[in-house]
């Protein structure tokens, strides 16, 4: 390593008031859970920070862990930014994420069979029927379908975020195709090369069994009379921005990556072409949304997905994980009724809460966030990935009267938050060659299969890179961080 | 009285450069429920590639055809026999209690039972500024405001062949007039949906009249949901209350839930379908 200079890593590390800042209290002192952290590294000097850091992202890149974004001109594969500093869950403030990704993820679950049954939430006002009616995701062709084990959402990602209060709050369930695992398992394995020694002073959870636990839950949902099922993830291609981690999945599983054109239907079963021939599958693990996922039945002009799927689905041949129609339950307007519904079903108090939202589609709330879009975040409320946000004091005027027209012309589409001051993290920022405080989230998986359930003890840590942004998602320009949840 | 038909239906698919992989759907066998009966059908193409029958989404009986051998040209031929019953479409008691048809269309659990078919689909949504083109008389049964709204619908088109697609937006039907069967359900499901009122595609056929032979397309016509009656056919295309001559293949949310033949084609080149149905109407019997 280079020379040493006589300025370590945080020596010109500003924190600002007002912001909760995870490392260090108000007082300036190092937080109990970074204590030892910062005795290791605290005195190393920023060159030899720099070093390291570079030797990982190297190897993210040597290893093809990148991701693309939707609409660059250049559209060319970029490596997830990532930095070294890992961000650490206290075991007592872990038990209350774990156990409210449960309640939420099962929550949701309830509400799925539900509203493809008997619709008893809506019948009893709790939940609006406008909100189904108007949901593209709400698949008709799932009504009275019974999926395997009753379970609709087998994966979820909730995005959760530490308020300056120190309470924490979930921002977005994500119940499609959430994606980011990957990331989580590779930043892992990262910071274990990097800075190896450290693992032997810090009890932390592994995230490596995340693969392993999917291929469990995904067989415990395989279809009735099936021994031994054979379980394959489907992926719509390389050009998809989670490519990297359909192919990982698929590796860390020993399960075979397909794209539609792998697969055939006969007779209401699914076979995989394969060199010795068909082969039968029982469970796909599918990262295409459901609109493509058999151009038969949903968007006919899907070229990714597989003609008769969906047949096969309906007669119980096959398992679909998530199942086809769970985007109904994560459409951001539902998001609101999510503490009712925890209640309704579950008759539990929440035990993660909810920011508070505003919806367009009431006209008395339609009218308080056209007159404080400055104040308010305003989301669509369909769109995943950041894209379509708009953070009100971060508008110009005439962006502010953009954001109106686009909500006027159709409220029902957008939804509106509070600007929530998102935790920040001591990130290391290559411009300014010093660490610098981001705004952090935390995208937990909540897995459920067949009386069981799982959530991967560490998550995925996303960081605005920008100063001052709230936006993490990697579309956006944003980068992660390993993720350490401590044994008690 | 019971009526007997026999259909044929029959399509030929070319293609320019030939294909490699193919998989087509076709959703074009009569159902079977209350006033008809298939009692055989029978389903080939030339090329003799295996059948399999199957069900689309919302519980219709399909059958798919896979292909992976290098072709250019397939034809599929099907044949049913059916038997159907006199319908009676006022077969109801009148007059009905209009106050109640009202309550229960207003009711909270009539339209959640009755979302699928009272959601507007792409091809069944008014635009906004015709959304008033035709009100119900609050004054009047349902079953009455729907009878005016397919004479309403009749009138109000022009049956020309030829100038809408199955993708024609409902603006421009309203707007220039004509179109075909398919337009004239998509207007009528539009406005008894903007009524409150439950409605439904039917794709079909139509037997064009006793002792009528000859070519026809497959036919389509709506489904209304009449409070305290059930679900009751309308042809709007033939200003008629569906009846004997209306054999039901399936229903769903607009045409796209019902197009009879769908089909994924690995191929380079243009494809040419051609299709024709005959439907025959043999000896009557009396019950």
């Amino acid at each position: 390593m280079g020379a040493n200079t006589n300025k370590t890593i945080f020596s010109s590390y500003v924190r600002k008031d007002g912001l909760f800042d995870e490392v260090f209290g108000n007082d300036g002192n190092v937080k109990s859970v970074y204590k030892k952290l910062l005795d290791l590294y605290g005195s190393r000097s920023i060159e030899n920070y720099v070093t390291l850091n570079n030797k990982a992202k190297s190897s993210f890149f040597n290893q093809g862990i990148t991701f693309q974004v939707y609409g660059d001109k250049q559209s060319q594969e970029k490596i997830f930014p990532f930095d070294l500093f890992p961000r650490i869950i206290d075991p007592k403030e872990w038990d209350v994420i774990e156990k409210g990704a449960i309640q939420r993820s099962l929550a949701l679950n309830h509400f799925l069979w539900d509203v493809y049954h008997d619709k008893k939430i809506v019948k009893d006002k709790i939940v609006p029927i406008e909100l189904l009616s108007s949901s593209p995701n709400y698949l008709h062709q799932m009504m009275d379908v019974d999926p395997p084990s009753k379970i609709y959402n087998h994966i979820s990602g909730t995005d959760i975020i530490k308020h300056a209060d120190g309470n924490y709050y979930v921002l977005e369930d994500n119940i499609r195709c959430p994606s980011g695992v990957s990331y989580v398992i590779c930043n892992r394995t990262a910071l274990k090369r990097a800075l190896f020694g450290v693992f032997n002073h810090y009890k932390t959870y592994t995230v490596t069994d995340y693969a392993e636990n999917l291929l469990n839950l995904l067989e415990s949902v395989k279809p009735p009379g099936v021994d031994s099922p054979v379980c394959v993830v489907i992926t719509p291609g390389m050009f998809n921005s989670a490519y990297y981690e359909h192919s990982y999945l698929a590796k860390a599983m020993g399960v075979e990556l397909v794209e539609g054109r792998d697969l055939f239907v006969e007779n209401d079963f699914v076979y995989m072409k394969t060199t010795q021939g068909p082969v039968r599958v029982d469970v796909v693990y599918r990262r295409i949304d459901d609109l493509f996922i058999d151009p038969m039945e949903f968007n006919p002009d899907s070229s990714l997905g597989v003609p008769g799927l969906f047949a096969a689905y309906r007669k119980g041949n096959v398992t679909l994980a998530n199942a086809p129609g769970t985007g109904v339950a994560d459409d951001k307007a539902i998001y609101t009724y999510v503490p009712d519904i925890i209640k309704y079903y579950l008759n539990e108090e929440p035990i993660l809460k909810n920011v508070h939202t505003y919806h367009c589609s009431r006209p008395d709330e339609l009218q308080y966030v056209l007159d404080h879009v400055a104040e308010l975040v305003v989301k669509p409320v369909d769109e995943a990935g950041g894209y379509g946000i708009s953070i009100g004091n971060k508008l110009t005027k005439a962006e502010i009267e953009e954001v109106k027209i686009k909500v006027k012309a159709n409220p029902r589409k957008f939804v509106a938050q509070p600007i929530m001051s998102l935790s920040v993290h001591p990130t290391y920022i290559d411009q300014n060659e010093s660490f610098e405080q981001r705004h952090v989230d935390l995208r937990t998986f909540t897995v459920l299969g067949q009386d069981k359930q799982f959530v991967l003890k560490g998550g995925l840590t996303r960081v605005a890179l920008k100063e001052g942004n709230l936006i993490v998602n990697s579309s956006q320009g944003g980068g992660s961080k390993d993720t350490w949840v401590l044994k008690q | 009285m019971l009526y007997e038909y026999e259909i044929d239906y029959d399509t030929q698919n070319s293609y320019e450069k030939g294909l490699s992989e193919a998989f087509w759907q076709f959703l074009v066998i009569p159902e079977d429920n209350d006033t008809q009966e298939v009692s055989y059908w029978h389903f080939e193409n030339d090329l003799g590639e295996r059948n399999s029958v199957s069900e689309n989404g919302l519980g219709f009986k399909t059958v798919q055809v896979r292909s992976k051998r290098e072709i250019d040209h397939i034809t599929f031929n099907a044949h049913f026999k059916l038997t159907k019953k006199e319908i009676n479409p006022f077969d109801f008691e009148l007059p009905l209690d209009l106050a109640d048809e009202l309550r229960i269309l207003d009711s909270l659990d009539f339209k959640v039972d009755h979302e699928p078919y009272l959601r507007k689909t792409r091809l069944t949504s008014l635009p906004e500024k015709h959304a008033n083109i035709f009100l119900f008389d609050r004054s009047k049964s349902i079953f009455e405001n729907l009878v005016d709204l397919n004479h309403w619908v009749f009138i109000q088109l022009y049956f020309k062949t030829g100038v809408t697609d199955v993708d024609t937006p409902l603006e421009e039907i309203i707007e220039k007039r004509h179109g075909v069967c398919q337009d004239f359900t998509h207007l009528f499901c539009a406005i008894a949906k903007q009524n409150g009122v439950p409605c439904r595609y039917v794709s079909g056929y139509l037997h064009q009249g006793i002792g009528f032979f000859g070519d026809s397309q497959m036919h389509a016509w709506a489904e209304a949901f009449v409070p305290n009656v059930g679900w009751i056919g309308f042809d709007p295309t033939n200003n008629l209350l569906a009846n004997h001559n209306h054999i039901k293949v399936c229903h769903g949310k607009d045409y796209t839930d019902c197009a009879p033949l769908k089909g994924v084609v690995y191929t380079l080149g243009g494809n040419e379908t051609k299709y024709s149905v005959l439907v025959k109407a043999a000896e009557q019997q009396q019950q």
